[in-house]
């Protein structure tokens, strides 16, 4: 099999980042004092703490993506759900058309003055068919709310570059401050810093854009859900409307005999 | 045990209206439309017995009691009702003897059809390719049932119901290496579904798996492909899927396998790949470490 299944991608990074400071260690160990030590051992727990931030954001990414999935899905179950609702209800029209000519016919069977009152009823007017409504769009709310939610983003993203350079610069002036035989370790471990940094905001970038698709699509599954509900309340108005009128007609054809 | 009880009452009824039947036939009664009566009072005995032996959990004498039924039925011109026994005969069946039971389905469509009913016909279509899926194993014929399926509810304006029949025409078709057809039906989906805006977010889906198709054919195609998807659907060149047929793109021209992992493996930290896409991406793959020869 090519592709395992826990795969961490940053597992080769850990290994390189925990190694270096041991063979760092090894070397200075000597010439260390304590407060070089103590400061050795800082730097350590900021890159693990870096390091736990960009697994969570990417635990954070994926859960988004499957929500987004299960989102989508739900999204495709309830357009379904829709066309059927809107047949139901053409197919209760039908059916209400038909009674009315069932009883028209009841009527003039019954007796010869219900069929000189039929013809002057005259013939019951065949409401048109609805013209063929447009294929299933959904709800239209969704672009209005698509385009605000793209001003809002931008508002957004223009504080966030600010946040971004403070990060780097603070570990720029630490790196200046190291000095002696730890200045090249300082170094190297701002490197991964950084690295660690860029990918936690780029994954954080992808997490706010998920976070958005994520919004729209429940706005919009929403609005969808609530038209579905208004047209479930018509359609058992009307499914009652018909049971009566069936109910007597039947009646009606009873007494007939 | 109440159960095995119900069975011999079941058989019971199924004896007492074979009589019945026969009875109403032969007799003189049969043309002064007394017949008539009788062949229905045996219809409803069939089912009464159809229904204890599902108690009993005999389905095919189920089965069996419900097809009687049904050509009673359609004897008496009851179209509806002769479709409704066939529909539970299959069902029973289904436990059973697929065989069977998707005979029984097929006449119940017959009917359906014949009276206009393309929307009921397509559901059990759709019923009928699930049990080739499952237990006949035939995909060929699954894929024909989900076709017609798809067909009758175009017919019918249901549009997303076509589209689910669709999606699994194309699964199938690209696992029989059908590819032609598949990116067919997965560009028209995604096409169609791209305007609608609650289901665009699933329009990426399907041009990623159009692309995917593609890229077996031939990697020219799927670049082109990608191209076009991305100026038909902007939001599709943000996806991490476009991303990934990218990276995918550039470790075939270099036919460097290891790069092709490693993308893959990126995307599946994040978004699990489904047994569908594995395969593909593994025949992909395939063809990188063909073009090396013996070299890996």
């Amino acid at each position: 099999m090519a592709y395992p299944k826990s795969h961490n991608p940053f597992a080769d990074d850990d290994d390189e980042e925990d190694f270096k400071p041991k063979s760092r260690g090894f070397d200075d160990d000597d010439g260390l004092t304590d407060a070089e030590r103590r400061q050795r051992y800082l730097q350590q727990e900021v890159m693990r703490t870096a390091q736990s931030a960009v697994d969570s954001s990417h635990r954070s990414l994926r859960l988004i993506y499957e929500s987004e999935k299960m989102g989508v899905d739900t999204a495709e179950e309830l357009t379904r759900q829709g066309e059927v609702l809107r047949r139901t209800d053409k197919m209760l029209d039908g059916m209400d058309q038909d009674l009315k000519t069932s009883q028209q016919h009841i009527t003039s069977i019954k007796s010869v003055w219900g069929g000189i009152v039929n013809y002057f009823k005259g013939k019951p007017e065949i409401k048109p068919p609805p013209e063929q409504p447009k294929p299933y769009q959904g709800n239209d709310r969704l672009q209005s709310a698509l385009s605000s939610s793209r001003e809002h983003e931008d508002k957004y993203q223009a504080s966030h570059p600010n946040l971004r350079r403070l990060d780097t610069g603070g570990f720029g002036a630490s790196a200046s401050i190291d000095d002696g035989p730890s200045r090249q370790n300082g170094y190297s471990q701002n490197r991964h810093l950084k690295e660690a940094h860029h990918t936690l905001d780029k994954n954080l970038d992808e997490m706010s854009d998920g976070l958005r698709r994520l919004k729209n699509l429940g706005i919009g599954l929403q609005a969808e859900i609530e038209d579905q509900d208004d047209s479930i309340d018509s359609l058992l108005n009307k499914v009652d409307k018909m049971d009566l009128k069936i109910h007597n007609t039947n009646q009606q054809i009873k007494n007939l005999k | 045990m109440d159960n095995s009880g119900k069975e011999k009452e079941a058989i019971q009824l199924m004896a007492d209206a074979d009589k019945k039947v026969k009875s109403s036939g032969s007799f003189l009664g049969g043309m002064f439309g007394g017949g008539h009566h009788k062949v229905e009072e045996a219809c409803e005995m069939y089912c009464r017995a159809a229904n204890m032996f599902k108690m009993a959990k005999n389905w095919s004498a189920a089965g069996s009691a419900f097809c009687k039924a049904a050509r009673l039925h359609m004897q008496l011109q009851n179209k509806h009702d002769c479709a409704t026994s066939f529909i539970d005969a299959g069902n029973a069946y289904k436990k059973s003897d697929p065989n069977e039971a998707i005979k029984c389905l097929n006449a119940a469509i017959d009917i359906y059809t014949d009276m206009g009913r393309f929307t009921i016909a397509a559901k059990h279509h759709i019923s009928i390719a699930e049990i080739y899926e499952s237990d006949l194993v035939d995909i060929e014929k699954a894929i024909a049932h989900y076709e017609q399926a798809a067909d009758y509810y175009k017919g019918e304006e249901s549009n997303s119901s076509a589209n689910k029949c669709l999606l699994k025409v194309g699964a199938y078709c690209a696992q029989l290496e059908q590819y032609q057809k598949a990116i067919e039906i997965y560009e028209q989906v995604g096409a169609n579904t791209m305007d609608n805006p609650l289901l665009k977010y699933s329009a990426k889906e399907y041009f990623f798996k159009a692309a995917l198709c593609h890229f077996i054919v031939d990697e020219l195609n799927a670049k082109i492909a990608v191209e076009k998807y991305e100026e038909m659907f902007p939001a599709f060149s943000d996806s991490r899927e476009c991303k990934l047929l990218k990276k995918l793109l550039e470790a075939h021209e270099e036919q460097n396998s290891e790069a092709f992992t490693e993308a893959v493996k990126e995307f599946d930290s994040i978004s699990r790949l489904d047994q569908w896409h594995t395969t593909l991406l593994l025949r992909i793959k395939k063809t990188i470490q063909g073009d090396e020869g013996d070299l890996k």
